[in-house]
């Protein structure tokens, strides 16, 4: 390994789970408050970059669910066929369709929205993240 | 060439067939015209219906039955061949594309299906894409066809929109209502050229004989048969609502018969049997086009008669070329004679197909010019037209004499027909069929007189069809005997009358075609000189053009056209401290020097705008711009930092002054314009729209996030679509540096 700066490797170690949650929870309450899926999504590149630059490039991708390829993949047909179902309801392509699930005390809503701003909220990150991860690879193989 | 063993894929044949009986069973039990909706774009007003009248069903009778004796032939033609199974696949897509064609009743349907035809046909003629001449044939095919698709694309909107439908049912129903628009005139020219360049009327006629480069089984189905009829096809379906314009019959008469005319003294220039059977198809191709524009009941019974006599007699000639060309490996008339000896089949294919090319009686060439004859007599045709139409009448006397009795009959000297065959029964099957029609629909015309006549009450809905009259009367035989007698004249004269006009070669330069070759070497040409001006590689050049476009573009139009500032309202103190930052940051990144002090002081007024958004009230921007801010810096500092590594440091900025000049040019007319722009009155129609419409219909009460994920979905789609492809194409790149650094290590270590 080269030589990398001890503060911030710590410091990462507790960084980088936060900020991977507070992206999650920009994407989740997107919908009625500030965030969404593609600030979520920038967050987490933020936290990519910083792991990559912090514990190496590759490190960093491998701590993205897939890889960044795959996840971008996967991403953007989630986002393409969350816009499927309105189909079977005779509906247009891409409007969506909403649902709740009781839990007694309040009621849980899910729709399709949610898988849409998913998908955004991982191709973003695979795409963006990757690219980041990637520079800073480059970077690394120049090191003496 | 090829083994004589003939492919499987004849089977596929079953399928044009099975679309025959399927047409014809729904000519014979169903009620014409045949509707069937199918929405498509609903919001754009674009339907997928299919609208099949008497006109669109002669065609897909035709495109079926013809299409079914091309694929059997082709199977004989190609067996052996390594890209035959290419062909077929394309002849079954171009298949599917005419059909789509021919029965879409929306402009826009119409549109696409005929442009895939025109890319099909592309693929086609570039089948041996080994060759050159192939290659140059292909690409001109598509050029001229597609490019006059392109005009006629405008002329069909132009032509929806005044009429305010693009059904074409419900745009001939509602013709009295906008046929004397201004707009109509320009439309119709634009339709014109679309329609002339496909079925290659003068002065797009030039590519149909190079399209000769593609295997025979293409040029029948494709050259001649079926797609250069799509034009005419287009030109009948409109005929009802246009019939009655004077535009319409003159451009139409005059274009028709200048390409006839002259496409049968091109006939003259040519040696390959293929190519004069390619002009002559172009003539005829005129001819159908005269016929459109003529007014009456005769020219649409004519019209329709004519395009199914000339399918059935083209169609086998060309598979007869393919025979000889096959057998003898020429198809040059200079080195065939006598064939009928040793290709009996194909003569006799060959003949039947003259007879009724000729126009012969008791064949279905002798009703077509029946009615033509009758057309002519019923409509004032122009005087000049009718002699030009007899001279067209006598060079295919001519033609199909050359193509009948000058190869497999008439003795040439220095051709030997030793080791020269028939071909496997899938060969001399389908002409000789074909053919055979031709004769027998001559005989009995009366049991395919009404098809026609359903085409042509489509054409011309105030027609009645009653039956299909043959006239014997003086008039007829006289024009048959005058063309019969001339055009033997020009078959006796052919070898003289070829030299004659090969001291016309010079002519050529003023041809379209040589216009053509002119244009294909100017836009290389251009294009060498335009782009390394545009295009210099310089990053500081393209900023700096890019900048000087919007102030060049901006700064007239802010002092001609704005006439108020907004007031002024003064700002809160968090606003004014955030915008000195950012004042003084823009300041430095114009001053300094160093690369890496330059990122962080740009990387400031990201910030720093982050921050304006945030008080604003704009927490979404304000998130978003931190987020990409953060990770902006991180990757440039990473590339800097590798390149100071490397010691490939950029030279020190030294002329800051211009860019300090060139940034607070740019940056003033920007803010100029943003006031002038928030000044002028603001329409909240989409902005209250959104408010409201966001929680009842999309559960959200975040209008910016609503918008993305619900309201404007699939455009999100394709920007994400867009994010992701850019990282899928640059991984390869940054994969690519990172191996070469790799290796440059392990070389010094």
């Amino acid at each position: 390994m080269t030589q990398r700066a001890v503060i911030l490797d710590v410091a990462v170690r507790i960084l980088y789970p936060l900020m991977l949650a507070a992206a999650f929870w920009l994407l989740l309450r997107g919908h009625n408050e500030p965030g969404g899926g593609f600030i979520g999504g920038m967050v987490a590149v933020a936290a990519t970059a910083m792991l990559a630059v912090a514990r190496g490039a590759d490190f960093a991708q491998s701590r993205m669910p897939l890889g960044p390829l795959r996840l971008a993949y996967a991403s953007l047909l989630l986002s393409f066929a969350s816009g499927l179902p309105a189909l079977g309801h005779n509906l247009p392509y891409m409007t969506h369709l909403w649902g709740s699930i009781p839990l007694g005390f309040t009621e849980f809503k899910v729709s399709t929205v949610m898988l849409f701003d998913l998908g955004v909220f991982g191709t973003v990150w695979a795409a963006l993240g990757g690219l980041c991860a990637q520079v800073v690879a480059i970077d690394e193989e120049a090191e003496p | 060439m090829n083994t004589d063993k003939p492919s499987r894929l004849v089977a596929l044949a079953l399928v044009p067939f099975a679309l025959f009986a399927l047409a014809l069973m729904v000519y014979l039990t169903a009620e014409l015209p045949v509707r069937i909706h199918l929405p498509w774009i609903p919001s754009l007003g674009i339907e997928a219906s299919l609208h099949i009248d008497g006109w669109a069903l002669q065609f897909i009778l035709l495109i079926t039955g013809i299409g079914g004796f091309v694929l059997v032939y082709a199977a004989g033609y190609l067996a052996g061949d390594p890209k035959r199974k290419r062909v077929f696949v394309l002849l079954l897509a171009f298949m599917a594309a005419m059909l789509g064609s021919v029965s879409a009743d929306n402009l826009i349907v119409l549109f696409v299906f005929w442009e895939l035809t025109g890319l099909t046909s592309f693929l086609l003629v570039g089948t041996k894409h080994e060759d050159a001449t192939a290659r140059a044939s292909a690409r001109q095919a598509l050029v001229v066809t597609g490019g006059g698709g392109l005009v006629m694309l405008a002329g069909l909107i132009l032509l929806g929109q005044v009429a305010g439908t693009y059904s074409i049912s419900e745009l001939i129903a509602s013709g009295p209502n906008w046929i004397n628009h201004e707009l109509v005139p320009l439309a119709l020219v634009c339709i014109f050229i679309g329609a002339f360049s496909k079925s290659a009327q003068f002065p797009f006629h030039f590519w149909l004989p190079n399209a000769m480069s593609a295997p025979t089984p293409v040029s029948a189905y494709l050259h001649s048969a079926t797609m250069v009829k799509l034009g005419i096809y287009l030109l009948g379906r409109l005929h009802p609502a246009f019939d009655e314009l004077l535009l319409w019959q003159v451009s139409l008469i005059t274009v028709g018969v200048v390409t006839s005319v002259l496409a049968m003294l091109l006939t003259l220039s040519e040696r390959d049997l293929k190519r004069i059977l390619a002009w002559s198809t172009v003539a005829a191709l005129g001819t159908l086009v005269m016929l459109i524009g003529q007014p009456g009941d005769g020219a649409v019974m004519a019209t329709s008669a004519f395009l199914l006599a000339h399918a059935l007699y083209k169609a086998p000639l060309f598979f007869v070329a393919g025979n000889v060309d096959y057998a003898a490996g020429t198809r040059n008339i200079d080195h065939l004679s006598r064939l009928v000896r040793v290709m009996p089949l194909s003569a006799v294919a060959a003949l039947l197909a003259a007879i009724s090319m000729a126009g012969m009686p008791l064949s279905f060439g002798f009703v077509a010019k029946d009615l033509i004859e009758i057309a002519k007599h019923d409509g004032q045709i122009f005087a000049w037209a009718s002699y030009a139409s007899m001279f067209v009448s006598a060079m295919s006397v001519a033609v199909a004499a050359v193509a009948a009795i000058r190869v497999f009959w008439q003795h040439n000297g220095n051709a030997s027909t030793e080791g020269v065959h028939e071909g496997s029964p899938l060969l001399w099957l389908p002409p000789l069929m074909v053919a055979g029609l031709g004769i027998v629909l001559g005989l009995v015309p009366h049991l395919i007189g009404p098809l026609i006549g359903a085409a042509a009450e489509s054409m011309r809905p105030a027609l009645q069809y009653e039956e299909l009259r043959i006239l014997l009367n003086g008039h007829v035989l006289v024009s048959l005997v005058t063309a019969s007698v001339i055009g033997l004249a020009f078959f006796i004269a052919w070898d003289q009358l070829h030299k004659l006009l090969e001291r016309g070669r010079e002519l050529e330069r003023f041809s379209p075609s040589a216009w053509y070759d002119l244009l294909m070497r100017a836009i290389p040409a251009a294009a060498n000189w335009l782009t390394p001006r545009l295009q210099h590689g310089s990053l500081v050049g393209y900023a700096a053009m890019l900048l000087g476009a919007v102030v060049v573009a901006v700064v007239p139009a802010l002092v001609i056209w704005n006439r108020q500032w907004p007031a002024f309202d003064p700002p809160s103190l968090a606003v004014v401290g955030v915008s000195l930052l950012l004042v003084v940051a823009a300041i430095a990144a114009c001053r300094v020097r160093d690369s890496f002090v330059l990122l962080l002081t740009s990387g400031l007024v990201g910030f720093g705008s982050a921050l304006l958004f945030l008080f604003l009230g704009a927490p979404d921007l304000a998130l978003t711009q931190f987020a990409v801010e953060v990770a902006f810096v991180v990757v440039i500092a990473a590339i800097l930092l590798r390149v100071r590594r490397l010691d490939l440091e950029p030279a020190p900025v030294h002329n800051t002054k211009a860019r300090t000049v060139v940034a607070v040019a740019v940056g003033t007319v920007i803010a100029a314009l943003v006031l002038a722009a928030t000044a002028g009155l603001f329409d909240p129609v989409l902005t209250q729209y959104f408010a409201e419409r966001a929680v009842p219909d999309a559960h959200g009460r975040n209008v910016v996030n609503v918008v993305l994920v619900d309201f404007r979905a699939v455009d999100t789609l394709g920007e994400i679509a867009v994010v992701g492809a850019s990282f899928i194409a640059t991984i390869p790149l940054l994969l690519l540096v990172r191996a070469r650094l790799a290796k440059s290590r392990r070389k010094n270590p």
